[in-house]
């Protein structure tokens, strides 16, 4: 009973931010995850690249339990994800707790979703006053805070219908941001946008990057990871095939399938 | 100007540009409809021969129609007819939320019982449930609360719970939410999975998600629908007959109309406050259409 009892322990710097053991993941027959053991360190820019269908959003997904993991174990900050283990069997955690486990992680997805009934403020406001009970004054304040930092103070009354692609995904940045996570997932940020329109949101992540924000981010583009990562994931069929530093993965792939991948798409 | 409330870009007009002066706007010819003018004409012409033969025909009683229109029986009749539909409605539309949220809920009891409430409501006819909830206190004169085959710890008679006015809005609001129930799970299947996820990913709760992201939501699609019901509803209190319940407006023309053996001038006047009504009700809906559609209906369509 201890387990679940005990609140969630601070992570330090020498912990892991992230640390996936063993991961796997059945869709009915199809293997999605083989196999996977990823850490993520304090700090750490993790990005993930690779083929379409090759797990990289599916493994972001288990990071925060969007997805159910089959096999293996999620530790975020520290604590196990969605499950307490006791006496080796993994207790479900009630929807409570893992409503609460997911605060600590910040996700923007590929196509925004944006609440589309609320103002962009509106949308950033939402989870401090009606998760974290700030007040609507405080989180406002904030709010207008970030929107600025994204580049976007004049736009706070818009609706989402109303913005572009790229100022949407800001908005949605600043939205998890709001939440004052310890680690940021970007599940594809640049993949729904018009080429013109993903610089604006590189920016941003760029600028999260420097400030030392922890993040794991899945991307097709190779030029913007070999910027920002220091840490690069290959994935092929569900498997971490390589990782390391990326301008070592980039320039000097060792796996046959890196290099056949890298060869397509620089 | 106040920067929450400056218009996008793309919705400042377009006759701004032509107002400064740089774009010289192409000179517009609209199309001429000729035909929509001989359509109006002839059906004005219609429209009004058939007023003037109505006004002036006999057969109608208009002398009565006047004489009952505001008469105290017959407004008492408007009254309860609306409080009817309006708690049956509330009664309906509390239920069928906690249906969909049953309905769509991990727990397999919940999931069943919806699905019974469901598939028994909105199976039989509301004239029968209308009936059965009449004779309720015939048929269960006592309900109390005992252990097994031991004594009663509560208990009183139905008849001073179930009123002919409760057996009247239950009736109507238990059928009504089973179909509720139907049109609200269209509009929560209508939301992207995205919305859920992204509301998820924030860390909110399961209720807090369904209150402020998917029903709002929602709401956009129901609200016509629901509109729509709520008409049917007032149409349908008519019914309460079955109970018997006796203050409604079409039980009061009706008995003024068999006291005078002249049911057409009666027939007019609960038409009259039918008609009313519903023109009130849709009022209503056109504000709550416009609520709900916030965010969505900024850009209207070109509708030519």
């Amino acid at each position: 009973m201890n387990a679940i009892m005990t609140p969630p322990p601070r992570s330090t710097d020498a912990q892991p931010c992230v640390h996936l053991q063993g991961i796997h993941k059945f869709y009915g027959s199809v293997h999605a995850l083989r196999n996977v053991d990823l850490t993520i360190k304090r700090g750490e820019v993790c990005v993930a690249i690779g083929p379409s269908g090759s797990g990289k959003s599916t493994l972001l997904r288990c990071i925060n339990q969007l997805e159910e993991i089959s096999a293996g174990k999620v530790y975020v900050l520290g604590e196990l994800a969605g499950y307490a283990e006791i006496d080796g069997r993994m207790h479900v955690l009630a929807p409570r707790r893992i409503a609460e486990q997911r605060r600590r992680t910040g996700m923007v997805f590929q196509r925004f979703n944006l609440f589309p009934h609320m103002t962009a403020i509106e949308n950033i406001m939402e989870g401090p006053v009606h998760v974290k009970n700030t007040p609507k004054a405080t989180a406002r304040e904030n709010a207008q805070a970030l929107l600025k930092r994204v580049g976007l103070a004049d736009l706070a009354g818009r609706y989402p219908s109303q913005l572009s692609g790229g100022q949407q995904q800001r908005v949605a940045i600043a939205r998890a941001l709001a939440m004052e996570p310890e680690v940021m997932l970007f599940d594809e940020p640049t993949s729904a946008l018009d080429p013109e329109l993903v610089g604006e949101v590189l920016d941003v992540i760029k600028d999260l990057a420097s400030s030392g924000m922890t993040m794991m981010l899945v991307t097709h583009e190779i030029g913007f990871a070999r910027e920002v990562a220091n840490h690069l994931v290959f994935m092929d069929q569900g498997a971490v095939v390589e990782e390391g530093d990326p301008r070592a993965v980039l320039n000097r792939p060792s796996n046959p399938r890196t290099r056949a991948f890298l060869s397509k798409v620089l | 100007m106040d920067i929450e409330k400056a218009p996008p870009d793309r919705l400042v007009p377009a006759r701004q540009a032509d107002r400064d002066g740089a774009v010289k706007l192409n000179e517009v010819v609209p199309r001429r409809h000729p035909g929509r003018w001989l359509a109006t004409i002839l059906l004005l012409w219609l429209a009004f021969s058939f007023a003037q033969n109505v006004a002036t025909n006999e057969n109608f009683h208009w002398d009565i129609f006047a004489q009952y229109v505001f008469a105290p029986q017959v407004i008492r009749g408007v009254g309860w007819t609306i409080l009817l539909t309006i708690v049956a409605m509330a009664v309906a539309i509390s239920i069928a939320l906690l249906l969909v949220v049953m309905r769509g809920s991990d727990n397999p009891i919940l999931r069943t019982c919806a699905w019974f409430w469901i598939w028994f409501f909105r199976g039989t006819p509301v004239y029968t449930q209308l009936l059965f909830w009449g004779l309720f206190a015939v048929l269960f004169p006592r309900i109390s609360l005992s252990l097994p085959f031991g004594s009663e710890i509560v208990g009183l008679d139905t008849r001073m719970l179930v009123t002919p006015a409760v057996a009247a809005i239950v009736g109507l609001g238990f059928n009504e939410s089973a179909y509720l129930a139907e049109i609200f799970r269209a509009g929560f299947n209508a939301i992207d999975r995205g919305q859920l996820e992204a509301a998820q990913a924030l860390g909110m709760r399961q209720g807090r998600i369904w209150r402020r992201i998917l029903l709002p939501q929602a709401m956009r699609v129901i609200v016509p629908p629901t509109g729509n019901e709520t008409i049917g509803m007032l149409k349908m209190t008519s019914l309460v007959l079955a109970v018997p319940f006796t203050l409604d407006l079409m039980f009061a023309t009706n008995a003024i109309a068999n006291r005078l053996y002249l049911p057409v001038p009666l027939l007019l006047v609960a038409g009259f406050w039918y008609l009313s009504i519903t023109s009130l009700l849709m009022v209503g809906q056109y504000y709550l259409e416009r609520h709900f559609g916030r965010g969505v209906d900024t850009i209207r369509a070109r509708t030519e």
